[in-house]
C-alpha cells in the first residue's frame, strides 16, 4: 500500500461502481490489522505517527468505496471528471420530479397516518437512489463519462433527499 | 551482533518480559483498575480487599483523601468533599452553572487563575482552588498505586476509559489527569467498546473463528447513557455506530420516583433541597428494592405508601422509551436493523434495574448477558486492551476499530457550522479542507472548530479557536491555505495548516475552549510535586530513565526483527553507538542528558521507522493481486 495508489489499488478492487461488499469488508480488516496505532502502540514516536496516517488513508478510501455516492464521485474523478459542488443537473423532468417529491416530504406532518405517510415515501425515494445507482453503473461501464457525470448529481439530489426522510422521522419520533 | 548484547542484565528490561499495563474505569460515582494476570483479566483490590474506588476527593489542609474514606466526609465537610467530578471534566463555567443546586461546591466566582486560563471551573477548598483534572488525577493516582502494588513495579502503562459519548475536550481533559497522575496513557477506550471486548473474549474460542456478529452495548450509568453497535469479525471488534445521552440516567429514575412521591403526598412543587434530597434517597432504595422484591415502601414525614412493579415501570418507561429510540438510531447509522443484533450487552449500574432489562429484552428480542458484574466489565475490557497494546501478546488477534461520537465541523459565515467529519466515522481520521484570504495581503485568519450534530454554531460545543498565522501575503483570494484536521485513536483532534503555493506552514496557535494548555499541565505538576514533597529531580530523572527504557527497547526489538535486512553496516553501526550513548546517560542519572539523547536516538531511526513501514506494506500488499479480488 502506498498514499499514492487509488483506493481501488489499495483495497485490490477493479475501478468498477459494483464493489464486492465482502470483499471490502474483509480487506478493511486485514489492512487495519497491519497498519492500525493499536498495532505500533509499544513502537517509537515516529512509527505511531506513520501508522496513524496510513490507518487515516485506509479508513478514508474504505468509506468512499463503502458509499455509493462517494464511490461514484471518486470514480469520475480518477477519470479525470470534476463535479463542483454548485453543479446541478440539467434534466427538467427530475428536478419536477425531485420538487414533487419535496412537496409531499413537508406535507407528510399533516397527513392523517404521518408514520404510514412517511415510510411509503421513504420506500419510494429508496427505489429511485437504487435505480440510479445501477444506471450510473451501466453508463459508467459503457465509458460515458458526460452521462455518469449526470447521473452522480442525480444521486447527490435523491441521497440528500433520503437524509431528509430519515431526520422528518427522528422528529416524529420526538427526538433533539 | 554487537548490539543485542546492548542491554546489560537488571538496567533495560528483557523484551520478552511481562510488561505492567492496567485498565482504568474512572467513573462518575466509581472507579476502579484491572489487569491481566495469568492469562485472564480480574479487577485489583486495595488492601482491605474491596475493588471499587468511590470517585470521592476529600481536600483536607494538610491532606488528601481519596475513595470511601473521602466520601464519608461528604455530610460533614460537604464543600471540600468532591464527587462526580467527571460531570465537570472538559466543561465550562457556564456549562456548571446550568447544573445548578446539584453541585454544592463554592466556585471560583470571577475566573482567576485557572478559571481566567482556561474558562475551565475551579473550585475553592482549604487546600486552595482545585480544578476538575486535578482532582481526577487524584483518583487516578490512587488506582495506579493499587496497579504498582499488585504488579510489583512501576507501571508501563494505562488504557482509561471514557463514555463514547465525550466529546473532545471531556477525552483531552481526562488524558492530561492521567498525565498529572504520571500514568503513560496507551489509549483512550470507550466504555462500551471495552464491555464488549469483555464479553467477547469471555465466550469460547469457537465465537473467535465464527461468522461475523453483531453486538448491541447498551450501558446505562448514574447520569448518561450510551448504545453502540459492534461488529466482531476474528477478533477485530468494529464499532459500526455510537449514540446516546449524556444527561439521562439512573438518576432521573430517582427524580422521576420522587416526583410521584411528592405528588402523592400532596407536597407541591416548590420544594426545598432537603426534602429533594430525601424523597431522591427514599425513590432509589424504593428503586433498588424493586429489583429483588414485588413491592417496595416508601415514606416522607406524615405520608406513606406502596410502589409496586409495575406502578414504577410506568414512571420509568418514557425514560427508557428514550433510550431505545437512541438504540434505534444507532441501528439505523449502523445500516441494520433490530434482526441483525446477535448479543446485546448490559453495562452500569443502572442496568440493575429489573424493568430496563425487561424493555431492552423486548426491544431486541433476546436476553441480554449481564454475567460480569456490571461495575468492572468496563475496567476489565480496559485491562485486556491495556495488555494487547503494552506488547504481551497474549491476545494478538484483538484489534479495536472505534469511532468519533460526534460529528466535527468549523464554524462559517453566518453562525452555521459546516461538518468536515461526519459522527461514527472510523478513527484514525483525517480530512482536509482549503480555505482562501479575503482581504490583499492579508496574512492571518481565525477558525473555530466545534463539535456535535446541529447546524448553528451556537447549538454545538466550541472546542477550540485556531489562529493561523505567517500567511505569505497576497492579493485575496490568491494563498491557499490547507488546513488538515487529525482525529487520533484516542479520539483527540489536532489541527495542521499549510500555504499551498509558497509551501509555508502556517503556525497554529490552539486555544481550548474548555481545556488545560501544556504550560498549565506543568505548572500543576510542579504544584502537586510540592503538595506531595516529593523530589521534583527525583522524578524527573526516574522519567526520563524509563522513556530511556522505552525507547531503546522498542528500537531493539526493531532491529532485531529487520535490522540487518533495512540497513546498512554504517547506519547499524551510527545507531548502536547512539543506543550505547543513551545507554550511558540512562545509567548516569543526568535526565537532561537522558533527554537529549532519546532526540538523538529518535532523529537517527527515522530512516528506520519509514523503511519498516514500508516493508508492512509490502508484507500488506504480498499476495495480493487484483484477480485475487475480483467480482463480477
Amino acid at each position: 500500500m502506498s498514499l499514492q495508489q487509488t483506493y481501488f489499488e489499495i483495497f485490490g478492487l477493479k475501478p468498477a461502481f459494483a464493489v464486492d461488499r465482502a470483499a471490502l469488508a474483509n480487506r478493511y480488516r486485514e489492512l487495519q490489522r497491519e497498519f492500525h496505532p493499536d498495532k505500533y502502540a509499544s513502537r517509537s514516536d515516529r512509527e505511531q505517527l506513520l501508522a496513524m496516517q496510513y490507518a487515516a488513508h485506509i479508513n478514508e478510501a474504505h468509506t468512499t468505496l463503502r458509499d455509493p455516492v462517494l464511490r461514484a464521485g471518486y470514480l469520475l474523478k480518477l477519470a479525470g471528471v470534476e463535479v463542483r459542488p454548485e453543479q446541478t443537473t440539467a434534466d427538467v423532468e427530475f428536478l419536477m420530479q425531485q420538487m414533487l417529491l419535496r412537496e409531499r416530504l413537508e406535507e407528510v406532518p399533516t397527513e392523517t397516518d404521518p408514520a404510514a405517510a412517511l415510510e411509503e415515501l421513504g420506500e419510494e425515494v429508496q427505489g429511485l437512489f437504487s435505480g440510479e445507482q445501477r444506471h450510473f453503473a451501466e453508463v459508467f461501464a459503457a465509458g460515458d463519462l458526460a452521462a455518469a457525470k449526470d447521473s452522480l448529481l442525480k444521486l447527490q439530489f435523491l441521497v440528500k433527499l433520503q437524509r431528509q426522510v430519515e431526520e422528518l422521522e427522528e422528529d416524529l419520533l420526538g427526538d433533539y | 551482533m554487537a548490539l543485542l548484547q546492548i542491554s546489560e542484565p537488571g538496567q533495560t528490561p528483557e523484551p520478552h518480559q511481562r510488561k505492567r499495563a492496567v485498565g482504568i474505569d474512572l467513573g462518575t460515582t466509581n472507579s476502579l483498575v484491572a489487569t491481566v494476570r495469568s492469562g485472564s483479566a480480574e479487577a485489583i483490590a486495595a488492601e482491605d480487599g474491596s475493588v471499587i474506588l468511590p470517585s470521592a476527593v476529600h481536600y483536607g489542609e494538610n491532606a488528601v483523601t481519596v475513595g470511601a474514606a473521602a466520601r464519608s466526609r461528604a455530610g460533614e465537610d460537604p464543600y471540600n468533599t468532591l464527587l462526580s467530578v467527571k460531570r465537570l471534566m472538559g466543561r465550562g463555567i457556564a456549562d456548571v452553572k446550568s447544573f445548578g443546586d446539584q453541585l454544592p461546591y463554592k466556585f471560583a466566582q470571577d475566573g482567576s487563575g485557572d478559571a481566567a486560563d482556561s474558562g475551565m471551573p475551579a473550585i475553592e477548598t482549604v487546600a486552595g482552588a482545585v480544578n476538575p483534572v486535578q482532582v481526577s488525577a487524584e483518583i487516578l493516582k490512587e488506582l495506579a498505586r493499587r496497579g504498582r502494588e499488585a504488579l510489583g513495579g512501576e507501571l508501563d502503562g494505562a488504557v482509561i476509559t471514557v463514555p463514547a459519548y465525550f466529546d473532545d475536550a471531556q477525552r483531552q481533559a481526562t488524558k492530561d489527569a492521567a498525565q498529572l497522575a504520571g500514568l503513560k496513557v496507551l489509549r483512550l477506550l470507550n466504555e462500551p467498546t471495552a464491555a464488549a471486548v469483555a464479553y467477547g473474549l469471555d465466550q469460547s474460542d469457537e465465537s473467535v473463528d465464527a461468522a461475523d456478529k453483531i453486538i448491541a452495548v447498551y450501558d446505562l450509568g448514574g447520569g448518561t447513557f450510551d448504545i453502540s453497535i459492534l461488529r466482531l469479525s476474528r477478533g477485530v471488534f468494529e464499532v459500526l455506530s455510537t449514540g446516546g445521552d449524556t444527561a439521562l440516567g439512573g438518576d432521573d429514575f430517582d427524580c422521576a420516583i420522587a416526583g410521584w412521591m411528592a405528588g402523592q403526598a400532596g407536597l407541591g412543587t416548590n420544594l426545598d433541597v432537603a426534602t429533594q434530597r430525601a424523597l431522591l434517597n427514599s425513590a432509589c432504595e424504593a428503586k433498588e428494592s424493586l429489583s429483588g422484591q414485588e413491592q417496595a415502601a416508601l415514606g416522607y414525614g406524615d405520608w406513606s405508601g406502596t410502589l409496586d412493579r409495575s406502578a414504577m415501570a410506568e414512571l420509568l418507561d418514557p425514560l427508557i422509551d428514550k433510550t431505545l429510540r437512541a438504540c434505534k438510531r444507532a441501528l439505523r447509522d449502523a445500516e441494520l436493523s433490530v434482526d441483525d443484533v446477535q448479543e446485546v450487552v448490559l453495562v452500569g449500574g443502572s442496568t440493575r434495574t429489573l424493568r430496563v432489562r425487561e424493555r431492552v429484552a423486548q426491544f431486541f428480542g433476546r436476553a441480554p448477558h449481564a454475567d460480569i458484574d456490571p461495575d468492572q466489565v468496563v475496567a476489565i475490557g480496559a485491562a485486556l486492551q491495556a495488555d494487547v497494546l503494552v506488547g504481551n501478546k497474549s491476545r494478538d488477534d484483538l484489534l479495536l476499530l472505534d469511532v468519533i461520537p460526534l460529528s466535527l465541523g468549523i464554524e462559517t459565515m453566518g453562525g452555521l457550522a459546516e461538518k468536515l467529519i461526519a459522527r461514527n466515522t472510523t478513527i484514525p481520521v483525517s480530512k482536509a479542507q482549503e480555505f482562501t484570504t479575503f482581504k490583499d495581503g492579508q496574512t492571518a485568519m481565525a477558525i473555530h472548530v466545534v463539535q456535535g450534530e446541529r447546524e448553528l454554531v451556537k447549538d454545538c460545543r466550541s472546542l477550540a479557536r485556531f489562529e493561523l498565522r505567517g500567511i505569505p501575503p497576497m492579493v485575496a483570494g490568491a494563498a491557499h491555505i490547507r488546513v488538515t484536521f487529525q482525529v487520533d485513536a484516542d479520539g483527540l483532534l489536532s489541527v495542521t495548516a499549510m500555504e499551498k503555493s509558497s509551501g509555508v506552514s502556517a503556525d497554529i496557535s490552539v486555544k481550548p475552549s474548555y481545556g488545560l494548555q501544556d504550560k498549565d499541565i506543568a505548572r500543576m505538576l510542579q504544584e502537586s510535586y510540592a503538595h506531595a514533597q516529593e523530589d521534583i529531580a527525583a522524578r524527573a530523572l526516574r522519567e526520563a530513565q524509563l522513556e530511556a527504557e522505552r525507547a531503546l527497547e522498542s528500537l531493539l526489538a526493531a532491529l532485531q526483527e529487520n535490522g540487518a535486512e533495512l540497513l546498512d553496516e554504517r547506519e547499524l553501526t551510527a545507531l548502536e553507538r547512539a543506543m550505547e550513548g543513551l545507554q550511558l546517560a540512562h545509567n548516569g542519572g543526568d535526565a537532561e542528558e537522558i533527554r537529549k539523547r532519546i532526540d538523538a536516538l529518535n532523529q537517527l531511526s527515522e530512516p528506520f521507522a519509514a523503511r519498516r513501514m514500508d516493508a508492512s506494506i509490502k508484507r500488506a500488499m504480498q499476495g495480493h493481486t487484483l484477480d485475487e479480488f475480483d467480482n463480477d
